[in-house]
């Protein structure tokens, strides 16, 4: 599977703003444009816009479609109302993720998501083996786009555009701007105040434009996807494929919040339940560094002891940054479940034993809400 | 962009040649394709290093690259103030952003690296 990277309309404009570009799940992306520090700084105290039209778009209609998604999904749809949204994720039998997913709920017959870019052919294919007559599922992956806004003074830069920006945290509001439909959802992947905007692909340049146009005097920026990991890792929120994958389940992710445990069934149910009831082998943690040294991806983590890095390994980092905002290395890390928060760890940061602390993330306060 | 007066390497580091003292960085090229250098690895003052062995590291936001010596000698000088400016590297690759000078055994062999002009090529190959 060699196949050309794909682009999103907006290719043009991340490049003429000079953008470093690279692969991100088959797709040619903004990694950085003024600097992955600047732009994560902006999105904590300004703003930042970023271009994540990578990621899937799927409308589910038709009589029942939230019956039949909340016999699939691990999150219950009962808990939310009609214009709320909700983080979800789609399991295998084995309680693996296949993906995890935002969901916008219009009605009973409504219903919009959000899967990973490379993981959205997969959603829909499994979701339209499993629907019932009647409830259709389209891809919309090629005709919108999706733009996120996100930081304090997100909600000023969408009001500068005319887009309702007064809407609570996982609701969504139907707007129109040029006259085509936009759909504002106060959600987003950094911890900050901000909003997703699903975009025709006809306005999306304009809203684009306009946004950094008119947000400039408010500190808007365009942020690549290099700030966005930065973003998301202080919060502790997981990227599937990393943190979260086919053979790590939600229980052991520390993502049993999302689950619908008293639903009747959902892909996965069985393994699941069982799992939380016996207790799950390892777990996911947060790590902070204790010396210098910044942690990344497949790491191997040790017991914390005078063997060093001959001691035992008790986990792998699954993510890992230098946080911007602490100036500190912090990961994410898959540890054996007897490893207790607040304890000491070693990372094998190429060799030498770096000294971490077991934490609890958010590493950074949340300020979604 | 990639100064006259210095020698480089394959690696993208440069030399500064004074009397027998080698100043070593890394070029505009290598810190541009790191972005954010954030943490900066040197070898210790009265470390004998030789041509071509990794002797420390820069890491950026997304990823570490080795340093190379890019001849052989002996430490006399590290840049400490990049422990707490690493940012230094980025903003200034060929002056404040210096890593650690050598005190060279054999000043011919900086002679021998690639000039400014073959460097450029080089990062256009």
């Amino acid at each position: 599977m060699n196949s050309p990277l794909r682009e999103t309309p907006l290719h043009s404009r991340h490049v003429a703003l000079g953008a470093k570009t690279a692969d991100f799940g088959g797709w040619d992306m903004p990694i950085e444009y003024a600097g992955v520090l600047v732009e994560h700084e902006a999105v904590r105290t300004a703003a930042g816009v970023f271009d994540v039209s990578h990621m899937g778009k799927v409308r589910i209609h038709g009589p029942g479609a939230v019956a039949f998604l909340n016999s699939v999904l691990t999150n219950d749809l009962a808990r939310i109302g009609d214009g709320q949204a909700q983080y979800t994720m789609l399991c295998n039998e084995f309680g693996g993720v296949v993906d995890d997913l935002i969901v916008y709920r219009w009605s009973d017959d409504e219903v919009f998501m959000v899967p990973n870019a490379s993981n959205a052919p997969i959603v829909v294919a499994a979701l339209r083996a499993a629907a019932p007559a009647g409830v259709s599922i389209d891809d919309h992956h090629d005709d919108h786009g999706i733009i996120a806004v996100q930081g304090p003074g997100s909600r000023a830069a969408l009001e500068a555009l005319g887009l309702p920006a007064d809407h609570d945290y996982m609701t969504m509001v139907s707007a129109s701007h040029r006259g085509e439909p936009v759909i504002v959802c106060r959600s987003g992947y950094t911890g900050e105040l901000g909003f997703e905007l699903v975009v025709p692909v006809i306005i999306l340049g304009s809203v684009w434009d306009a946004l950094l146009e008119k947000g400039a005097p408010l500190g808007v920026v365009p942020v690549g996807l290099g700030a966005r990991d930065t973003l998301r890792l202080e919060m502790g929120y997981p990227l599937h494929g990393q943190d979260i994958a086919q053979d790590i389940t939600p229980v052991e992710a520390g993502l049993g919040w999302a689950v619908g445990w008293d639903k009747p069934g959902f892909d996965g149910r069985e393994a699941l339940v069982r799992q939380r009831e016996q207790g799950p082998r390892r777990r996911l943690r947060g790590l902070v560094s204790i010396e210098r040294g910044i942690p990344r991806a497949h790491m191997h983590v040790h017991a914390s002891g005078d063997a060093g890095l001959a001691g035992p390994v008790v986990g792998d980092i699954t993510s890992g940054t230098y946080s911007p905002t602490l100036k500190q290395g912090i990961a994410l890390a898959l540890l054996d479940a007897d490893i207790e928060v607040g304890s000491e760890v070693l990372v094998d940061v190429r060799g030498k034993a770096i000294r971490f602390a077991v934490s609890k993330p958010p590493f950074v306060p949340s300020s979604v809400r | 962009m990639n100064p006259d007066d210095l020698r480089y390497t394959a690696e993208h580091e440069w030399v500064r040649l004074e009397g027998d003292v080698a100043e070593v960085g890394i070029t505009a090229y290598a810190q541009e394709a790191l972005g954010d250098i954030v943490y900066v690895s040197l070898p210790a003052v009265g470390d004998a290093v030789s041509a071509g062995d990794a002797c420390g590291e820069v890491e950026s936001t997304k990823s570490v690259s080795d340093i190379y010596a890019p001849v052989s000698g002996e430490v006399t000088a590290v840049n400490d103030a990049l422990d707490a400016s690493p940012q230094d590297i980025n903003e200034a690759p060929y002056a404040g952003g210096w890593l650690f000078r050598v005190r060279v055994a054999d000043p011919a062999a900086v002679e021998a690296l690639l000039s400014a002009a073959q460097y450029t090529e080089h990062t256009r190959a």
